[in-house]
């Protein structure tokens, strides 16, 4: 279809090495030595983001001793002044609210999980999960701009921004960092979430994070108009690229070839993005492993099922958000349903990748942006309690790409501290780039005089958690 | 794997110059950028005690400096390799080159002020036609390149006109321009596009971006605020050409000017622009930090180009400054009355109201009408006296009256038997338990309430009042509420705690409320009357208890309140909260307004007018006297005196309605006591360090000696001429608007790290020219288009494009993407569609349906209709958290934090944007629309006239051609389908012009959108 002249224009563009990823090297700040640094076990990352604060200890971070302590007063030994929320700094107790559900043990790894979590299990030998994560904010906000982008207050580039600038994209098609965003069960009106974490910060607009919309064009005005077909927009966009071809040979402007380039760019996205989100040809089996909600469009198992065909095309950083953790009061009515959510689709994706062969070199990371507070928040009850916020130490997992399933670090007794083994939030972030091939210390733009990277000045790779 | 071309500036990639070897130019930005953050300024951090950046430390230890860093072995060399990698071969060679010459350091080039150079001589004696071509030529002849051809006269036009006012010119302004045959044909052109007021449009977005101006607050929540009328005021002064000095002062510091204006303390909403935090649980002396070193990093990049904000937590790396200077900088920034958890909704004080000038007319007519109404009254005084005399001789026994304006509910329950009659002998009704209304049997035993329904469901924003008689046997329980009944959930509550009365508004018990009380505690088993009032504040200062009709000291218990505290459950006489009444409760009223002192005491007076009539005037109280009063003016007296009453009342109610109803902007005020600021170790809130006064970094010049040491004095330092970066970074920014990149590239960092100016002497003397001129924005920008560097035609040779592909050295004129906002807007106007309004609210053109609401719930975007769609771009209301799409695919910053670099971008997110995005097919559309009417009769005709709406010329014969061809094919193809014609047209909100055939409109519709979608088209050439 693409018209000969068009045609020849943007290929000649690809061959000579100036096609869309190589644009990182016409950017102001582009600095660095060449990524990958060395060799990638992931070629691309599966983030699992768990907006609000999932609850380590009603999750993951079995702790069997706080029975017998429940409604007593958290020690002061334990607390250690360290600072709250202002939800709870005045609150006149703060009494231990052990977890009301059951943990067993799972796999090879004896991975402990609580009965929230029946098919997870299945995958624990599959999967390393770090208990003694700890980040440095204490809300939302802060917390989650803390994550994505190594800092705490807005303005730095995100996570995937950084990868997308680093590693460019392994599909003409489609952008190099996609998003998709869906609202948990467990609390309905949660906290909300913000475009800037996926922007792309100081980094060029390029390289943010484009969201998958489940309503609505999955990407922003990628569908023609009534009254404009697809013979129709191609014949449009020959004579727009036409008519910018003469454009070009008269001004000899090279970003003129670009915008053309940008046009077939665009034309292709009309049709990959359609073909990538109709999961009409997936068999049933395959919704099956993730779930009956995964039949329906904008679900947390949708966007797990979606997560796989975009690892399957080669986009490098796909990001979910899921939204309903914050569980601040009543959290025994919400945790089941926002568990749900993501157990069986968590199981399900890590089993499909694996199948597909596509979890050697597809890290898969799920985690919020801080746990919540063994003490209870508002009134303890026999069959009620809620909890703050705590960056203190909490639970995430990774698997596939570079990872070694296993158990890493411990907390204490109230799931309070790390006991041992800290992985803080920029450790996370070198571990994340070292799957990829990347030193975290040597991807760098520079920007107001400094060369910043995603992990500030800090960040250390977490080598046992690497296969 | 991927191309990487180096960073090194423009200077290295063109052949190296035989000329000496300069510090400042050659050396520093090596030195800085490879050494200097282990042997620079930031002396907490220093290896090995070697500093570079001085010469007096650095030039005993220079060769065995250069003997490390030429070091083969990984062990010596420097920098080490944990820090990358070693310096290049031509970066030791100039430095031995400069060591050979003698090693001469210079202070920074940007701390020295700049010296106005005579422009340079050059061989081309005929192309420069002013003093900036003679700088950009020198060089270019020392590159030896020509400058380009002048640019074609249309193409001018159209470039000057996006320049100066982000509008493309009309078809007839391009034929003007283009037949006038006068010498001063372009500088007519300039001078009516300065005097535009679109000019100020333009120049304002810009000023935006740096004041990270936006309509929400940027945290979580991310919900309104308002801060349109600073806005307002920045396109008001560039329209008004106001000198850069007094811009500076008055947003710096507008409230310490003497007696300053509404203006004046308008455009101090500059610094109120950033983000604030008012998420629940958040730490506020955590966010105030951020508040204040905001402000300081914006204003430092703002007016001076410097990264201060890198000594936040340490010295700087690379510049000379102080940890310590950066919090004496931020000392002149602290003190405000704020909070550091700000309101999640609205604006947070310090604020005023900020009235338009319709407004402030209409406000004086309201005033007029109240002091009219008031001397009406006051006439009445006479009348009035003797009159109530009389009146009091006359009332019957047991008449009693009691303030009733805004009443909203009034339960007597004063059933028979009930001691509260007998006590107030208010009246003879009796009180009927019905079934519907209450639940349950009036009697307070602790258990057992009344349940009023579904009514008193106040929030934060409402102003109220709820009184009662009371008589409690138990120093705890509650008398009335509209909250959920179990303890400390949401809602109001009137308490009794410890005998003390509580007025408790509650979203969260701890943390999300306004909780106030009582100092002594009241007589129990006694009758009390009690009213408490909320006037909206959303502050403790906002409530008033009223004890027995006199104002009680309050003990605030928390202050704090964010959200409203409305609440599902019904209205209860004494239940709430998980908490119940012992004792009895009378005369329940709730006022839809906080009633005044002087309406608090008459409700609190107990007699009948009659028994107060009966006491000599000279011994009432105040109480009874102004209840007697307020009684006869509302009910006894003669029509005229009652209505003279009435009238003054309405018109201060109007005054205060109005009052209420103006627009607020958040504005700097000072403490009358200056906030303590302290050091803070890394940066981090709590950890305070030293305390530190208010001085300005010993690396710049000094304050004035007799300046005043606040905001006031530090603005009148930037722009007292003696600053050496005030002027240059204006400049500097004012040459990025017209030519896409800066003199100094990094227009955000003039710094060592900085891009050393690609033409130093030009921005030296268009530094100083600014200031000469005093500091005349118009008059600088004019110097810059009138010069032929700027009027050159920016075609590209080959040549060129590999010796100069950035045009650094403007051997061409500039040919970049156009902004965000200019994309839009122009295709609105060449559609016809722009609305040319100034100011005003923000307004909410097309944007995707759902957006908001898939990422923070709650309400969607509700998009306007009529004329606020077609507004210009600055007008579009910018939510942080989920900004307007279609201007971040175009590269607009977030406005989370100050922007001044542009940046451009080429993505097919733009293409999609440009050809499907509603607001591109309604102007395409419109467009289509003008061509068939505008455009004469025939396709060629229509086609370019099109084409000269878009390109300001008309399109070449091959370019037509192309036109042609594809108009015949859409409109076999809509002329066949007329379905698809109809479908085609049916985008946005503007009516269809009927008198077209629809099949052909939607094929000029469709080239309009070609059109639109050229990149000649949203690019400025």
């Amino acid at each position: 279809m693409m018209n000969e002249l068009t045609r020849r224009y943007f290929f000649s563009r690809l061959s000579t090495g100036l096609g869309i990823p190589a644009l990182a090297s016409l950017l102001p700040g582009a600095e660095g030595d060449t990524a990958p640094h060395f060799a990638a076990k992931a070629k691309r990352v599966i983030y699992l983001f768990q907006s609000g604060g999932p609850s380590q200890l009603d999750l993951f971070d079995h702790k069997p001793g706080l029975v017998n302590l429940r409604a007593s007063e958290l020690p002061d030994s334990v607390r250690r002044g360290q600072r709250l929320t202002g939800m709870t700094a005045t609150q006149t107790a703060f009494p231990i609210a052990p977890s009301m559900y059951k943990f067993a043990q799972h796999g090879k790894s004896g991975a402990w999980l609580s009965e929230l979590l029946p098919n997870l299990g299945k995958v624990a030998d599959d999967i390393a999960f770090v208990k003694s994560m700890h980040t440095e904010a204490i809300n939302h906000d802060p917390a989650v701009t803390f994550f994505q982008t190594g800092f705490q207050i807005a303005g730095r580039p995100s996570i995937g921004a950084w990868l997308a600038y680093g590693l460019g994209s392994d599909n003409k098609d489609l952008p190099a960092f996609v998003v998709m965003v869906s609202q948990g069960t467990g609390s309905p009106n949660d906290q909300p979430l913000y475009d800037r974490l996926w922007g792309s910060g100081f980094l060029p607009t390029r390289y943010q994070g484009v969201k998958l919309r489940s309503i609505g064009d999955p990407v922003l005005h990628l569908q023609n108009p009534a009254g404009m077909n697809t013979d129709g927009r191609r014949r449009f966009i020959d004579d727009v690229n036409a008519l910018n071809q003469i454009k070009l040979e008269e001004m000899g402007d090279p970003e003129i070839s670009t915008r053309i380039a940008q046009y077939e760019m665009a034309y292709r996205m009309q049709a990959s993005v359609p073909e990538l989100t109709d999961l009409a040809k997936e068999p049933d089996r395959v919704f099956e492993l993730y779930g009956p909600e995964s039949r329906k469009p904008g679900t947390f198992a949708a966007n797990c099922l979606l997560a796989r065909r975009l690892a399957e095309r080669g986009v490098r950083f796909i990001q979910l958000f899921h939204r309903g953790w914050d569980q601040h009061n009543t959290l025994p009515k919400a945790i089941p349903g926002q568990a749900h959510d993501i157990d069986r689709a968590s199981y399900g994706l890590i089993t499909d990748l694996k199948e597909r062969g596509l979890l050697d070199d597809t890290l898969v990371v799920w985690g919020g942006e801080f746990g919540r507070t063994v003490y209870c928040q508002g009134k303890l009850t026999a069959d009620d309690y809620g909890r703050d916020h705590h960056p203190r130490c909490f639970t995430m997992w990774m698997a596939g790409g570079g990872i070694k399933p296993g158990m890493y670090g411990e907390t204490d007794d109230f799931s309070y501290n790390v006991a041992s083994d800290p992985v803080h939030v920029h450790d996370l972030h070198a571990t994340i780039m070292q799957c990829l091939g990347v030193d975290h210390t040597r991807l760098t733009y520079k920007y107001q005089g400094r060369h910043f990277r995603l992990t500030d000045v800090h960040g250390r790779v977490v080598k046992a958690l690497l296969a | 794997m991927y191309l990487r071309r180096s960073a090194l500036c423009l200077v290295a990639a063109l052949p190296v110059l035989a000329a000496p070897v300069e510090f400042n130019r050659d050396i520093r930005p090596i030195l800085s950028d490879r050494c200097y953050s282990c042997h620079g300024p930031d002396s907490v951090n220093r290896k090995a005690n070697l500093r570079l950046d001085v010469e007096a430390s650095a030039r005993p230890k220079l060769a065995a400096a250069l003997e490390r860093v030429t070091s083969t072995s990984k062990a010596t060399r420097m920098p080490p390799v944990y820090a990358g990698a070693g310096l290049t071969d031509p970066q030791v060679a100039l430095i031995k080159q400069w060591i050979a010459e003698g090693a001469q350091w210079q202070k920074h080039w940007s701390f020295i002020p700049p010296v106005r150079l005579e422009p340079p001589a050059v061989k081309n004696t005929t192309w420069a036609k002013n003093e900036i071509d003679r700088f950009i030529l020198a060089r270019l002849e020392r590159e030896g390149l020509q400058p380009g051809p002048a640019a074609e006269r249309a193409t001018l036009i159209r470039r000057l006109s996006l320049d100066l006012t982000g509008l493309a010119p009309s078809p007839a302004e391009v034929d003007a321009f283009v037949n006038d045959a006068s010498p001063a044909a372009y500088e007519k052109v300039v001078d009516r596009l300065l005097n535009s007021p679109r000019y100020g449009e333009r120049m304002a977005t810009r000023w935006l971006d740096a004041a990270r101006y936006a309509d929400t607050n940027g945290y979580q929540t991310d919900a309104e605020r308002f801060m349109w009328r600073w806005r307002d005021w920045v396109i008001d002064a560039f329209n008004r050409n106001m000198r850069f000095d007094q811009f500076t002062i008055e947003q710096l510091a507008g409230d310490l000017l003497p007696n300053p204006t509404l203006d004046q303390l308008i455009a101090t909403g500059f610094n109120r622009n950033h983000r604030g935090n008012g998420e629940g649980g958040s730490i506020a002396e955590e966010f105030i930090v951020e508040y204040h070193a905001d402000r300081v990093e914006t204003t430092s990049t703002v007016w001076m180009g410097l990264t201060i904000g890198c000594s936040r937590c340490h010295d700087h790396k690379y510049d000379p400054f102080t940890q310590k200077e950066f919090y004496q900088l931020t000392a002149f920034f602290n003190n405000l009355n704020e909070k550091g958890k700000v309101f999640k909704y609205g604006n947070s004080p310090p604020m005023v109201p900020a009235p338009t000038t319709a407004q402030q007319s209409g406000l004086v007519k309201v005033e007029a009408t109240a002091a009219a109404a008031r001397a009406a009254f006051a006439a009445t005084a006479a009348a009035r006296a003797q009159g109530q005399t009389e009146w009091e001789k006359t009332i019957a026994a047991g008449t009693d009256w009691q303030p009733h304006r805004f009443l909203l509910e009034h339960f007597r329950l004063d059933g028979p038997g009930e001691a509260l009659r007998a006590k107030t002998k208010d009246g003879e009704t009796v009180f009927a338990p019905s079934a519907a209304r209450y639940a349950q049997a009036p009697v307070f035993d602790g258990k057992r309430y009344l349940d009023a329904d579904d009514i008193g469901n106040f929030g934060f924003q409402d102003k109220f009042t709820v009184a009662a008689w009371f008589k409690s046997e138990s120093p705890d329980g509650i008398i009335v509420s509209r909250a959920e009944d179990r303890e400390e959930q949401p809602g109001w509550g009137l308490h009794l705690k410890g005998g003390k009365l509580q007025l408790n508004l509650v979203q969260r018990w701890l943390d999300d409320c306004l909780r106030v009380e009582t100092e002594k505690p009241i007589a129990l088993n006694e009758w009390t009357h009690v009213a408490a009032s909320y006037d909206a504040t959303r502050v403790a200062d906002g409530i008033k208890i009223y004890v027995n009709g006199e104002p009680a000291k309050l003990r605030v218990i928390v202050d704090d309140l964010n959200q409203t505290f409305t609440a599902k459950e019904p209205l209860r006489i004494g239940a709430g909260h998980g908490l119940r009444f012992r004792g009895a409760i009378g005369d329940v009223r709730l006022y839809g307004n906080a009633l005044t002192p002087r309406e608090a005491a008459e409700l609190a007076s107990r007699q009948p007018l009659d028994v107060i009539a009966r006491i000599p005037a000279a011994q009432r109280t105040a109480a009874q006297a102004s209840k007697v009063e307020s009684a006869y003016l509302d009910q006894f007296a003669p029509a005229e005196i009652r209505a003279s009453w009435t009238a003054l009342r309405t018109a201060e109610h109007d005054l205060t309605k109005y009052l209420e109803g103006l627009p607020t902007v958040m504005i700097m005020r000072e403490m009358p006591k200056q906030r303590e600021t302290f050091l803070l170790k890394r940066g981090a809130y709590d950890q305070p360090g030293d305390r530190v006064f208010r001085a300005v970094p010993a690396s710049l010049p000094p304050m004035d000696k007799d300046a005043p040491l606040d905001r006031l004095g530090f603005a009148q330092w930037l722009v007292s001429g003696r600053h050496p970066l005030t002027s240059r970074v204006m400049v500097n920014r004012f040459w990025q608007m017209m030519f896409g990149t800066g003199i100094v590239k990094t227009v955000e960092d003039f710094g060592s790290q900085g891009e050393w100016p690609v033409h130093p002497e030009l921005l030296d003397w268009l530094a100083t020219e600014f200031m000469r001129n005093g500091w005349d924005i118009k008059a600088t920008l004019k110097t810059i288009v009138m010069s032929a560097t700027y009027q050159q035609s920016s075609r590209a040779t080959p040549d060129l494009l590999q010796r100069d592909p950035d045009n650094r050295l403007l051997a061409r004129g500039a040919r970049l993407r156009l902004p965000a906002e200019m994309v839009r807007d122009q295709a609105l106007a060449m559609a016809g569609l722009l609305v040319e309004q100034l100011g005003g609210p923000s307004v909410k053109p097309y944007q995707p349906a759902g957006l908001w609401k898939e990422l923070a719930g709650g309400t969607d975007y509700q998009r306007d209709h009529g004329a606020s769609l077609y507004r210009r771009s600055l007008y579009t209301y910018w939510k942080r958290a989920v900004p307007p799409p279609g201007m971040m695919t175009f590269d607009s910053g977030g406005r989370e934090i100050c922007t001044v670099r542009e940046s451009r971008t080429n993505t097919p997110l733009q293409a999609l944007t440009l050809m499907n995005d509603e607001t591109y097919l309604e102007a395409a559309r419109k467009m289509g629309e003008r061509m068939m009417l505008e455009g004469g009769s025939t396709p060629a005709s229509r086609l370019d006239f099109g084409f000269r709406l878009v390109a300001a010329r008309a399109p070449h014969e091959r370019e037509r051609g192309v036109l042609l061809t594809s108009l015949h094919r859409h409109l076999d193809r809509y002329k066949t389908d007329t379905a698809a014609a109809e479908k085609w047209l049916a985008q946005g909100e503007s009516p269809i012009n009927a008198a077209f055939d629809k099949s052909e409109l939607a094929a000029y519709s469709t080239i309009a959108s070609m059109l639109l979608n050229l990149d000649e088209t949203v690019t400025k050439e």
